[in-house]
């Protein structure tokens, strides 16, 4: 008996014999002499127009650089909507960038510096694999805080699997974190980090930091850089992220495997579909359970698997035909569906100046979103207070349908009646609008400083 | 405080003089002349002091409070009028939000002034004027005393009239007079004897020229513009909203009697249209040559205005020969209330424009109101204690607000949790619409009902709810406590 207690204490003080806090410290320094040389401050303008005119704003972010002719990955919030982006590298040098792509749904853009106007030696962080990490695993933050470049903090990872419903909006209005779970850290993360590295103490990025919590102490969360990495790697060879799309929601099993008599890790439930979309038209119903997708059985009985199994969907080629094995009552089926392209969340938008509002294309997701009959029309995204559209009754949110008796059936439409209605300096013109369920009408008095404002441009 | 009223006293002064001028009235006011002592002795026949309990809930948790009145005993059986402004508070928007507020009067008591005390039972109240009724319960065979109101409209403006308002419960006697004056008589938006002298608290108070006649009750005129539960009233200097006080006239009191308000039904009428404000710039951008009128956006399916041929686009001019005087959004409630108040089965003949591709059309249609839709705070609802949740109806403003199909949507709306409760904490929430409970769908409370009469003989360890939230359904687990 005492030769065991001895045994356990010889293992004990062997533990704390390895000194642990000289070595972490080393390895801080060895990771952040590895990772700084690549961190990029970026400063980018980014364009709003749910003010109803297209406000610039001056906005601070993060980014890390991760090949060598210059490209940096940073959050789809901080360089998305830019116009301009100037960097400051580890050397402190100025380096204009553009935008090369990106994507909302997991909140990645990719931009490159113009390698022409810098004279420095450009460096290149490391990708680490997220799949790898653990809780407890020291880890550090980099980046711009509070716009204080070249910050490092240090911390510990306090889960690798924190889940975010795809509820989560990004300041421009996109739903994000459907395909993704989060890595969750203590080392502080403050507005400006968005975009950072966090990186290992081998000076690997494990993850790319994007978002903290209000009121919290050092509750953050990165993205899982082997999510970023399929996101940048689809970018640089197809310039964005092509996703397959069927229209459903799911939801975990748990609490539910008694009710729909099923096995413990054992399908996927379904509990919404998207109104016109491939799985309503195949009459997938709510309270299917998906056994298999093309052979590959799947589960989902924590919520933590559901972006996994939506990867799953999202992951066949747009098109492609899918066979899903499905558990109806207690009977078993093969259903057979071609999947559709999943295009845009927001469409494109237009400042129409002269008349004090912006719209935005309409894209299918936005139909769906806002239960839309169709994709016809352009929806009010902004409304200028005391503009003539803010006077005439003109809404967010709704969707215009004619502009002076011309039907209008997209962006392009309404750009070109805009356009022309300008130069004939009509005075009033009128706009049928949808509005919930019901038409109405909007006359928009134009009067002679707004057409001013229009004859500048 | 006392200056605000010298305020608003001035305020009206100035109303006064302005009605005074217009009238011809000599602006000499005179001093009053009622004989109190027989005023008293009549009132005592036909007051009396209600106290009651009122249940006021907020969707998840319930508030109940005393009240005490005086009301007026109007017919023989017993029915009586009291201040409803607490009653008609209701949310009447509780579909677009969600969250309903209801406010149900319980344990009511009625005592007469000589202290005869009875049961009374709630009747409803009425949204426009906020006069409640309750019926007093007769244990035997008895003939009350009622109130007849005088119907002569001599109403002029610097006459005097008196009111016996209720004193706080520790002070005896309980009543006590007070005088006021008219001070105009408004003749548009509604007729309105505008009075001075009174305040809020006397509402609903019976009103008596210096010859006793009984000729109304105190209430508040209500501004069209504003939803039928909002008074009118005016801002004094200090930005404080004050009540524009006067007569609900004898004539408009023999209507509410005879035909009082029913909790949970409805006599508002309806056309089933959605509609907007005809402006200025859009008549004169149609070049229509008429100052206002209501624009048609939507007609509901097989609703009046559907079944008269009105059409998404026509434009109402004329309702029963008079003009439709609305030519900005915030005037579409004059319309609206037109129409509520005009009650269902009543047929009205509209004056339309319609808008051709080869010009203007004027058409004359005929449509027969029908009873409104319930509102939400209407809707007949199922309370299950057992998993301490509430659901209702739906109702016509859900399938409006929600942009659903009236033919194929279906399900009851979760309208209270208890805070804490069962279905609370494993997930439901208010204004979650229930599809379907267990495999059982649901269209109405009386679905639910029998449902849930099973579980609780059967005493399943869950209950799965599949509910419509937020544009998407999911399942909702809840897990069950049967003790």
């Amino acid at each position: 008996m005492l030769r065991y207690v001895t045994i356990a204490l010889i293992l004990m003080t062997g533990a704390s014999t390895a000194a642990p806090d000289v070595t972490v410290q080393q390895d801080i320094f060895h990771a952040r002499d590895k990772v700084m040389p690549a961190l990029v401050h970026i400063q980018p303008v980014i364009k709003n127009y749910n003010t109803g005119e297209l406000e610039k704003q001056a906005v601070i972010g993060s980014g890390i650089v991760f090949h060598h002719d210059g490209y940096v990955v940073t959050n789809y919030h901080v360089a998305g909507k830019a116009e301009r982006i100037l960097c400051t590298l580890a050397d402190k040098e100025i380096v204009p960038a553009t935008f090369v792509g990106g994507d909302p749904l997991t909140d990645i853009a990719v931009i490159k510096l113009d390698l022409e106007k810098y004279h420095g030696d450009i460096r290149v962080a490391e990708f680490g694999d997220s799949d790898s990490v653990q809780a407890g695993q020291y880890v550090m933050a980099m980046g711009s805080p509070l716009a204080l470049s070249r910050s490092v903090s240090v911390g510990v990872i306090s889960t690798k699997d924190r889940y975010f419903s795809a509820d989560v909006r990004l300041p421009s209005g996109e739903r994000t974190g459907r395909y993704n779970l989060w890595i969750q850290t203590d080392a502080a993360i403050n507005p400006g980090n968005s975009g950072g590295p966090l990186v290992d103490l081998e000076g690997r990025v494990i993850g790319i930091n994007s978002r903290a919590t209000w009121f919290a102490n050092n509750i953050g969360f990165a993205i899982p850089i082997n999510v970023v990495k399929r996101v940048t790697d689809a970018i640089l060879t197809e310039g964005r992220v092509t996703r397959s799309w069927i229209g459903l929601h799911c939801q975990a099993l748990q609490e539910l495997e008694d009710y729909f008599g099923t096995s413990r890790n054992v399908g996927v439930l379904i509990s919404s579909i998207d109104p016109g979309s491939p799985a309503e038209k195949a009459f997938l119903r709510a309270g299917d359970i998906i056994l298999e997708v093309n052979g590959q059985p799947v589960s989902a009985r924590f919520v933590e698997e559901l972006p996994a199994f939506y990867r799953l969907i999202a992951e066949q080629p747009p098109g492609s035909e899918i066979t899903l094995k499905l558990l109806r009552g207690d009977q078993q089926y093969n259903f057979k569906l071609a999947t559709k392209l999943l295009g845009d969340l927001l469409g494109e938008d237009f400042e129409v100046k002269g008349w004090g509002f912006t719209v935005k294309a309409i894209t299918k997701q936005m139909q769906i979103e806002n239960q839309l009959d169709d994709t016809l029309g352009v929806m009010v995204s902004g409304v200028k207070p005391v503009g003539a559209a803010d006077q005439g009754g003109l809404r967010r949110g709704d969707v215009i349908q004619t502009v002076d008796r011309e039907p209008v059936a997209g962006l392009a439409d309404f750009v070109a009646i805009y356009n022309d209605l300008t130069n004939r300096t009509s005075s009033k013109i009128l706009l049928t609008v949808k509005r919930g369920g019901t038409t109405r009408f909007v006359l928009l008095k134009v009067d002679g400083i707004e057409r001013e404002s229009v004859d500048e441009q | 405080m006392s200056n605000r009223r010298v305020d608003r006293v001035y305020h009206l002064g100035v109303i006064v003089v302005a009605a005074a001028a217009l009238l011809g009235f000599s602006g000499r006011t005179q001093a009053q002349n009622f004989d109190f002592d027989r005023l008293q002795r009549t009132i005592q026949e036909y007051s009396v002091i209600i106290d009651m309990k009122l249940q006021v809930s907020y969707g998840i948790q319930v508030n109940d409070h005393e009240e005490r009145y005086v009301g007026t005993v109007v017919t023989e059986d017993g029915l009586v009028m009291f201040n409803g402004a607490a009653l008609a508070s209701d949310n009447l928007m509780s579909s677009y939000t969600g969250f309903a507020i209801k406010t149900t009067p319980v344990d009511i008591q009625v005592t007469t002034l000589d202290g005869r005390k009875y049961r009374g039972e709630y009747i409803g109240v009425d949204r426009f004027t906020r006069i409640a009724f309750l019926r007093i319960i007769l244990e035997r065979p008895e003939k009350l005393v009622p109130i007849t109101f005088s119907q002569a409209r001599s109403y002029k403006v610097g006459s005097w009239v008196a009111l016996y308002m209720l004193l706080p419960e520790f002070i005896s006697p309980p009543l006590a007079a007070d005088v006021g004056m008219i001070s105009s008589i408004i003749e548009s938006p509604e007729y309105f004897p505008l009075t001075v002298g009174f305040n809020g608290l006397q509402i609903t108070s019976v009103l008596f020229t210096e010859a006793l006649e009984p000729v109304g009750v105190l209430g508040m005129m209500s501004d069209p513009t504003m939803s039928p539960a909002d008074a009118g009233g005016m801002m004094d200097s200090y930005g404080q909203y004050a009540p524009l006080l006067g007569i609900i006239t004898a004539d408009r009191l023999a209507r509410l009697i005879a035909d009082p308000p029913q909790k949970g039904s409805v006599d508002r009428g309806w056309l089933g249209i959605n509609l907007q404000a005809l402006t200025t710039d859009m008549a004169e951008f149609w070049q229509l040559g008429i100052p206002g009128g209501i624009i048609v956006n939507d007609v509901i399916r097989n609703s009046p205005a559907d079944r008269s041929g009105l059409a998404i686009g026509d434009i109402i001019y004329e309702v029963n020969g008079q003009q439709v005087d609305v030519d900005k959004d915030e005037k579409t409630p004059v319309f609206r209330r037109l129409i509520a108040e005009m009650g269902p089965d009543v047929p009205v003949e509209f004056s339309v424009i319609r808008l051709t591709e080869s010009g203007v059309d004027t058409l004359t249609l005929l449509a027969t109101l029908q009873t409104a839709p319930l509102a939400a705070t209407d809707a007949p609802e199922y309370e299950n204690r057992a998993l301490e949740f509430k659901v209702r109806d739906l109702v016509f403003g859900d399938f409006v607000f929600y942009n659903l199909d009236s033919e194929t949507f279906h399900g009851v709306v979760v309208s209270e949790l208890k805070q804490g409760g069962l279905a609370d904490l494993e997930g439901l929430e208010i204004g979650d619409i229930i599809q379907r409970i267990d495999d059982e769908p649901v269209y109405s409370i009386e679905d639910v009902r029998p449902i849930m009469d099973e579980f609780e003989q059967q005493q399943p360890p869950e209950v799965i709810f599949f509910v419509w939230r937020d544009k998407k359904t999911l399942f909702v687990n809840v897990k069950t406590d049967w003790r």
